[in-house]
């Protein structure tokens, strides 16, 4: 009774307001009044609930669209999705508010005499497939090349791959994963011979423990954070902070550990030497499903154009790996790695004490390493040497930063060297995806051309004629933007950008294409632990917008591939869905069908016999295990996980006399990654407007800094300029600065350095030497 | 007489031992109920952030209070006790000991909360326990007049409610007011003395500026030639 | 329970004086024009005397010029 009373109310109070409008109107012709308040929806408006994942990082959480007269209104966590039960956060409660943002590209735009033109979408895929099909006749299939997203949809990263590697026959694909999580992969391959986590959330309800490493989950997935804290509170588990800044996961840890930049690979390692100097080794879980290797040193930094690597791995022993360990003693580590020799044997004991369950965390931190592969593999040295490893609450964990990193660019593959299974290296799996893409086999190359960097490296060259890219934003993520910002701006290469907004990349473009944003479209994404998430349409994207799987699908029709991709317009999500899925049949990658991802909040591969698989590699919960022990690596043939020998080495740049500071970069809260869509939503550009400069305030004091102060950083690459912040958001070591990266009117990217790991091709955004002086 | 020293022995041990019981519980009894103050951390802390965790590894389980009705504090309570929105709010009540600074007298009822029988009513929660001189800024009122006609144009207190702070219909609202000193959201927030309007429905999730972002409006005018696309700088009309 | 919505004209250069007088009221519901010196006024009070006492206090602000009726709705509580 109340309710209606309220709401009947609130009903005249808005038709009296709305009198009083006209009445205004009428004496004022063209009166307006503030918009928010006129379209002010009541509380209990009549919303319709619509299921999907988050559009922003890799945690995957489920959201619940309210949608009202064909308009996305409201967002709220979904409770039946087991990654968040309920709870979001602040970003994805805003997400859909920047769809109606007034600058959205509603319209294809083509550069004509400096300035872009609006065009018809028909008109505009017809130029942008004479250029391609023109560009291939004259320079070859290998001057054509795509950059994705590991934002893209899993259809739209398939078509992609079919489209490049199938059609044209080009391993020119390369995807904005390769920035975040390629050194995961490798990592994951060099040490288990199959890509993805064993575990997945739910061992956070398990585990006595979680260490963190140089990962600030409170602000990058502070979903899970909470869930963690939750455990923290009701069951005592602990968390540790192993970090090169203090942040707000430090104060909420039970002990945060600092080190110096780069050395953590040294106390890995420490951490090995003690645990079997202490006898805390697992002996038959590493006798039954371990082996050792060691591989390449010393392998250069890929600092230089068309840089090759390839790692010899070699057989070792254990004895071996002791006596190479030898020069890790926590006393020897904690010389140079500024922690103290107690820490090193306190997160040893724990991960060498058999009676606690420990979580291992890690995101940007260890990947993005000019030795990411050997920071992936000294982790899991770790829970290998202990057993630590598939059971609920144990067990290593690579965290996403994207929605479908993993179940677009890592499963679908929209990397150079990938196929949707396999590798285009393997003759096998060239064959099968020649089968079902119905193309002859050769026309798959076998062998990978250019990653991420490369490619931008080529587009500056020349060597690449043409580049496409969707859903991302790599003049503001790609690391040295000084130089492959002129790079695209040459007349040499044709560029195309398909996106929601306008971007500095968009800047750059001869063809703009308008996107759907991701509710605007079905689609499909798979999360950190290996969920994948269905989710319909919810409301009608704005002008001639399209999802980009179409429009790759009109190029294709236009370049004269229209019978590789016989899909329709209405429903070609789940044609392709069901095409795909023939790549992972099988008790090792099933994928759930579509009907079980529509009715439920996201369902976990291997999907068997109608259940999801929560640990793999474990005979209790896997069914892929086959040998009849416990567990089954079986990403390798002998079932066997491999411990890798990786030493310390140092980082291509170090802090010197002429450039004295770190630069340390990453994000915040408030935005999600290039800021494209997040700064366009007023709640969280308000609180977060700009980019900033962290100091230590020992270093800001002797520098004679003060707080909101103008500084200009540079390095050998470029500079920056930014506002000080001191004892804000958070404390980087002494001799180091912080800066977030979302903002595309402070590009710190122009400063960093593109150096990457040599095996996963991984630039490390983390650490190069700087100056700052007042601006 | 074995026999006879065992029952003596037995009970020398007796008494002995209740001797020291009685001791041990006198003593015990004799202390305060005193809670240790905690201390301002030391080493690498953020002073920004210092109160967003805190009093979660307090034994407090807010969900499980009861909500006492009939000593709600309301907002109007709240605000008519700070002479504007974000002042240090004065000390309603008769103080215990005039001499003290407050360290081991006002953060015995006010560093937890609980229910004070001579003041009918819940000792609010203050969110900085470690700041234990109170009566710095927290001052008695000893009187209700003024020196001189007085005149002061108080500030309206921020609006509560739904659609008053958020964005969207069922948004989580941001935080409309100053947050300094005041970053521990949960001691106003939650528990039995928290403002009937303000208490929060989920105190379990005790990572609140997870969705709940201060509103901050200054922004940087920034030279944005940088791109061909001349927006304003931070894109704001 | 009366709910009535006037067009407030404030003096010349007094609309954000105006505007927050108005705020502070709070049976009052203003929408301020973007492009011209009036706003739009809700008023939701309880019961008629408590509606004239909200006029009174109204007419008094010092920055307001205008004060226009433009519709009223009675509810009874039911």
């Amino acid at each position: 009774m109340n309710k209606s009373v309220t709401n009947r109310r609130s009903f005249i109070k808005k038709m009296a307001m709305i009198s009083a409008m006209t009445a205004a109107a009428t004496m004022f012709p063209g009166i307006l009044f503030a918009k928010e308040q006129e379209e002010g929806i009541p509380e209990d408006a009549n919303l319709d609930w619509k299921k999907g994942p988050c559009r922003f990082c890799g945690v995957g959480c489920g959201i619940l669209v309210g949608i009202e007269n064909g308009k996305a209104v409201a967002v709220k966590g979904d409770p039946n999705s087991s990654v968040n039960k309920g709870l979001l956060c602040v970003k994805g409660y805003h997400q859909i508010m920047c769809i109606q943002s007034k600058d959205r590209l509603t319209h294809a735009l083509v550069k004509k005499n400096g300035k872009y033109v609006q065009t018809p979408l028909n008109e505009a895929l017809d130029i942008v497939a004479n250029k391609m099909k023109d560009t291939i006749s004259e320079h070859g299939k290998d001057a054509v090349a795509m950059y994705t997203s590991g934002q893209s949809t899993i259809p739209e990263g398939y078509v992609a791959s079919k489209f490049m590697k199938g059609a044209i026959g080009t391993n020119n694909l390369d995807c904005n994963a390769r920035l975040c999580m390629a050194s995961a992969v490798t990592g994951f391959l060099t040490t288990f011979g199959t890509d993805e986590p064993m575990g997945c959330y739910e061992d956070i309800d398990h585990a006595d423990y979680f260490i963190t490493w140089g990962n600030n989950m409170a602000e990058m997935h502070p979903v899970l954070f909470s869930r963690m804290l939750e455990q923290k509170s009701q069951r005592s588990a602990k968390i540790i902070d192993f970090a090169t800044r203090t942040t707000r996961s430090s104060l909420a840890s039970d002990r945060s550990i600092l080190f110096e930049p780069q050395t953590d690979l040294a106390v890995a390692n420490a951490i090995c030497y003690e645990i079997i100097k202490n006898k805390w080794v697992n002996n038959s879980f590493v006798e039954k499903h371990c082996n050792f290797s060691k591989g390449l040193t010393n392998m250069g930094y890929g600092l230089e154009d068309n840089y090759k690597f390839t790692d010899k791995p070699e057989k070792i022993d254990f004895e071996a790996y002791k006596e190479f360990l030898k020069d890790y003693s926590p006393e020897k580590v904690s010389r140079y790695s500024k922690v103290s020799v107690r820490d090193i044997k306190y997160l040893a004991a724990i991960y060498g004490d058999p009676n606690t369950k420990i979580v291992s965390y890690w995101c940007m931190g260890v990947n993005q390493h000019t030795r990411g592969t050997w920071m992936n593999n000294l982790i899991y040295n770790i829970h290998l040497l202990t057993g630590k490893i598939s059971q609920p609450g144990n067990g290593p964990f690579s965290l996403t930063g994207q929605p479908s990193a993993c179940g677009t660019a890592r499963e679908v593959g929209t990397f150079t060297h990938k196929l949707p299974h396999g590798v285009v290296m393997n003759p096998k799996d060239r064959e099968m995806a020649a089968k079902i893409w119905k193309v002859p086999v050769e026309r798959i190359p076998a062998k990978p051309t250019y990653h991420a960097t490369e490619m931008f490296r080529a587009v500056d060259r020349g060597d690449i004629k043409f580049i496409w890219t969707q859903a991302t934003n790599p003049l503001v993520s790609l690391p040295k933007t000084s130089r492959y910002r002129p790079g695209m701006e040459k007349k040499s290469c044709f560029v195309v950008v398909s996106d929601v907004f306008p971007t500095p990349t968009s800047d750059v473009a001869d063809v703009i294409l308008p996107a759907s944003w991701h509710i605007e479209k079905d689609g499909l994404y798979g999360n950190s632990e290996r969920r994948t998430q269905h989710w319909n349409k919810m409301v009608d994207a704005p002008g001639e917008a399209t999802a980009d799987a179409w429009m790759f699908i009109e190029v294709a029709k236009r370049m004269g591939y229209g019978d590789l991709f016989p899909y329709s317009k209405e429903n070609h999500v789940e044609e392709i869905y069901n095409e795909y899925r023939q790549f992972h049949e099988g008790t090792k990658h099933g994928l759930a069908p579509l009907e079980v991802l529509k009715k439920e909040s996201g369902v976990i591969w291997p999907y068997v016999e109608g259940k999801s698989t929560q640990w793999r590699f474990n005979a209790k919960y896997d069914p892929a295990c086959s040998n009849g022990e416990d567990f089954d690596f079986y990403g390798k043939p002998d079932g066997k996980a491999i411990i890798w020998q990786r030493p310390f080495e140092e980082a291509p740049e170090k802090p010197d006399q002429e450039y004295p500071f770190w630069l340390n970069t990453g994000r915040v809260i408030e935005h999600w990654h290039t800021g494209s869509m997040t700064r366009r939503i007023p709640v969280l550009h308000q609180a977060m407007p700009n980019a900033y400069v962290e100091f230590h305030p020992d270093d800001a004091k002797s520098l004679g800094i003060s707080n909101g102060e103008n500084i200009k950083i540079t390095s050998r690459r470029g500079s920056c300029t930014l506002p000080a912040s001191i004892n804000q958001r958070g404390l980087p070591t002494k001799g180091q600065v912080f800066v977030p990266f979302f903002d595309e009117n402070m590009l710190i990217n122009d400063v960093t350095l593109d150096a990457f790991c040599p095996i996963s091709k991984e630039p490390d955004y983390k650490k190069c030497a700087v100056k700052v002086e007042k601006a | 007489m074995k026999k006879r020293l065992v029952i003596i022995s037995f009970f020398v041990i007796i008494f002995i031992s209740f001797i020291v019981i009685w001791n041990f519980s006198y003593q015990k009894g004799l202390e305060k109920a005193y809670i240790p103050i905690i201390e301002t951390p030391t080493g690498d802390f953020i002073p920004k952030e210092r109160g967003v965790f805190k009093r979660f590894n307090a034994e407090v389980d807010y969900l499980a209070m009861p909500i006492d009705e009939q000593y709600e504090r309301s907002l109007k309570d709240y605000y008519n006790n700070r002479a504007y929105p974000g002042a240090p709010p004065s000390i309603p009540h008769p103080v215990a000991n005039e001499a003290s600074f407050g360290g081991n007298t006002c953060i015995q009822c006010h560093e937890n909360g609980g229910f004070v029988p001579k003041f009918d009513a819940y000792a609010p929660v203050t969110p900085h326990p470690e700041m234990v001189n109170c009566r710095q800024c927290h001052v008695t009122k000893n009187t209700n007049g003024t020196f001189r006609a007085f005149t002061f144009d108080k500030p309206a207190s921020p609006k509560v409610g739904t659609g008053a702070n958020n964005a969207m219909p069922g948004s989580p609202p941001m935080i409309p007011h100053q947050i300094q000193m005041r970053e521990n959201c949960i001691a106003c927030h939650a528990g039995p003395s928290a403002p009937k309007e303000i208490r929060v429905s989920h105190p379990n999730w005790m990572y609140c500026i997870q969705c709940h972002l201060p509103k901050e409006t200054q922004t940087l005018q920034i030279n944005a030639s940088v791109f061909l696309r001349q927006i304003n700088s931070t894109n704001e009309e | 329970m009366p709910v009535k919505s006037y067009l407030a004209i404030p003096l010349e250069g007094k609309k954000d004086e105006l505007i927050s007088a108005l705020r502070n009221f709070e049976q009052c519901e203003v929408v301020p024009a973007k492009n011209q010196d009036v706003l739009a006024l809700v008023t939701d009070t309880p019961n008629q005397k408590v509606e004239e006492v909200l006029k009174e206090k109204i007419e008094a602000i010092n920055s307001l010029k205008l004060l226009s009726l433009v519709s009223g709705f009675n509810t009874p509580y039911n």
